[in-house]
């Protein structure tokens, strides 16, 4: 009978981490944790994802394509040619982004802001997905072949809004899909509209901590004769900080208007494929003081 | 007679188990801070957090401490936090660290006064337990108990490993401070 009291001493003993899980359990209910790094860039190859720039840093972005695989020997399987976009994305806060970008693509300048509407959350007040506003305005300044009627500057003008909704299924999977609409302010032909609606869908699947396969596709709802789809598939490739991304697309040009609706590249007809990178570096322009911690317990 | 002996005896164990569940020798901590620092030739992160929570029992020198490990924050930008989030710690995959063994040295708690002691249990970080033995610094006093300790934690026993290009701006020893004051539970 000793022996069971010196039984029920130790059980009383060994319990002690079972209670501090009892203990905590209380704390860790109460808690609401936003889910971070749904994507692990702001890009996901040719158009946006959820994820804006942090507070306070500075990202410089190229993004490059060469020209078609389906050139040839020739043009070196592409690589003559260049349709490059370079971009200064800044952080005004964590949820509120803005960018500047330039185009060798018809010599387009472009500017967007970026904003998280909502966020992904698990725990007490879980939310199943993220919610971005993109908002953007092109100005095309290539000089323009010779028309019938005058022509004004803001012909050259295009705006651009998407409404991107994603969600982190996982650690490694995580899809996004993206109502857009482009307003063209000139239109080529008649039977155009201006206001011309797609819908983007993409994801991303890691295959390592540091590699995740990514791919895009955006769907026209009225296609315009002699342009195709937007679609692209590449690799994340995270190395330090810095996301480095390398891909296959049919788009030439990097800004909403020119890959959704101005691709002229048939991928998987004719195989008019770019080879293609973006390259990224940030700069801490200000340094916070101590990061929010994404959780609180209320 | 025997029957006798054995309703005494019976009776004896009675009391000697609500004794022990009455007496409570049971410290909890009210407030406890962590803080880990990564000296490398380039860079120097630093984080805390202050969500220490932990059960310590006196009489049978017992304890369990444990660490929400999202709870850290500090680093050098919130891009770096993310990355010791889903890159190092995976604390989706292993939200906490914990330690939990028993005291080796014996402390006289009824006494007043500041003790070293070592510490012996099992280590748990990134889902890997290592047993160690960390010395503590103990002082009792009339109401509560402050345990400070400092250790060192290797990257590398925890199947953390660093990659190549940040091998210059992230330590594979990183020194933890722990501080915490214990009540009555």
């Amino acid at each position: 009978m000793s022996f069971a009291v010196t039984k029920m001493v130790q059980a009383q003993e060994v319990d002690l981490f079972a209670e501090l899980e009892k203990e905590s359990k209380k704390a860790d209910s109460l808690r609401t944790e936003k889910v971070e790094a749904t994507f692990k860039s702001t890009r996901l190859i040719n158009g946006h994802t959820n994820e804006t720039t942090r507070k306070g840093i500075l990202d410089f972005r190229i993004q490059h394509r060469f020209g078609f695989i389906s050139n040839g020997a020739y043009d070196l399987f592409g690589l003559d040619q260049a349709s490059m976009r370079m971009s200064f994305d800044y952080g005004i806060t964590d949820g509120i982004m803005v960018g500047v970008g330039r185009s060798t693509f018809e010599k387009q300048y472009d500017a967007f802001t970026k904003v998280r509407l909502l966020r992904q959350s698990k725990g007490l007040k879980a939310f199943p997905i993220s919610v971005t506003y993109m908002g953007s305005m092109m100005y095309r300044t290539i000089k323009p072949p010779p028309t019938t009627y005058k022509r004004y500057w803001s012909d050259d003008m295009f705006f651009a809004h998407q409404l991107i909704i994603a969600r982190k299924f996982s650690d490694a999977l995580s899809l996004q899909i993206v109502p857009t609409v482009v307003h063209f302010n000139n239109v080529p032909l008649k039977t155009d509209k201006n206001d011309q609606l797609s819908l983007g869908i993409g994801g991303r699947q890691k295959i390592s901590k540091r590699v995740s396969i990514n791919a895009e596709y955006y769907y026209q709802l009225e296609q315009r004769v002699g342009y195709y789809n937007s679609f692209a598939i590449g690799f994340d490739i995270e190395t330090g900080g810095h996301v480095f991304q390398l891909h296959f697309t049919n788009s030439t040009g990097m800004t909403e208007r020119s890959f959704i609706h101005e691709t002229t590249g048939d991928f998987f007809g004719k195989g008019n494929i770019h080879f293609g990178f973006n390259f990224q570096r940030a700069f801490t322009l200000k340094k916070s003081k101590g990061s929010r911690s994404g959780y609180k317990v209320s | 007679m025997k029957a006798k002996l054995l309703t005494t005896l019976w009776l004896c164990c009675t009391v000697v188990i609500y004794a022990s569940i009455a007496q409570t020798t049971i410290f909890k901590v009210q407030s406890g801070r962590v803080d880990f620092k990564s000296e490398a030739p380039l860079e120097l992160i630093k984080a805390s957090s202050n969500q220490l929570v932990g059960l310590l029992d006196t009489k049978s020198k017992n304890f369990a401490f444990k660490i929400y490990m999202k709870s850290f924050d500090g680093f050098n930008g919130a891009t770096q936090k993310e990355h010791y989030n889903e890159n190092y710690i995976e604390s989706d995959k292993f939200p906490e660290a914990s330690y939990q063994g028993k005291l080796i040295d014996e402390i006289d708690f009824t006494k007043e006064g500041t003790y070293t002691v070592r510490t012996k249990g099992r280590l748990l970080i990134h889902g890997v337990e290592q047993e160690r033995i960390i010395k503590s610094e103990l002082t009792v006093t009339k109401d509560k108990m402050l345990l400070k300790s400092n250790f060192m934690v290797l990257l590398s026993d925890f199947n953390i490993p660093i990659p190549k290009v940040v091998s210059m701006k992230l330590a594979n020893e990183i020194d933890v401070q722990l501080v915490a004051t214990l009540v009555p539970r």
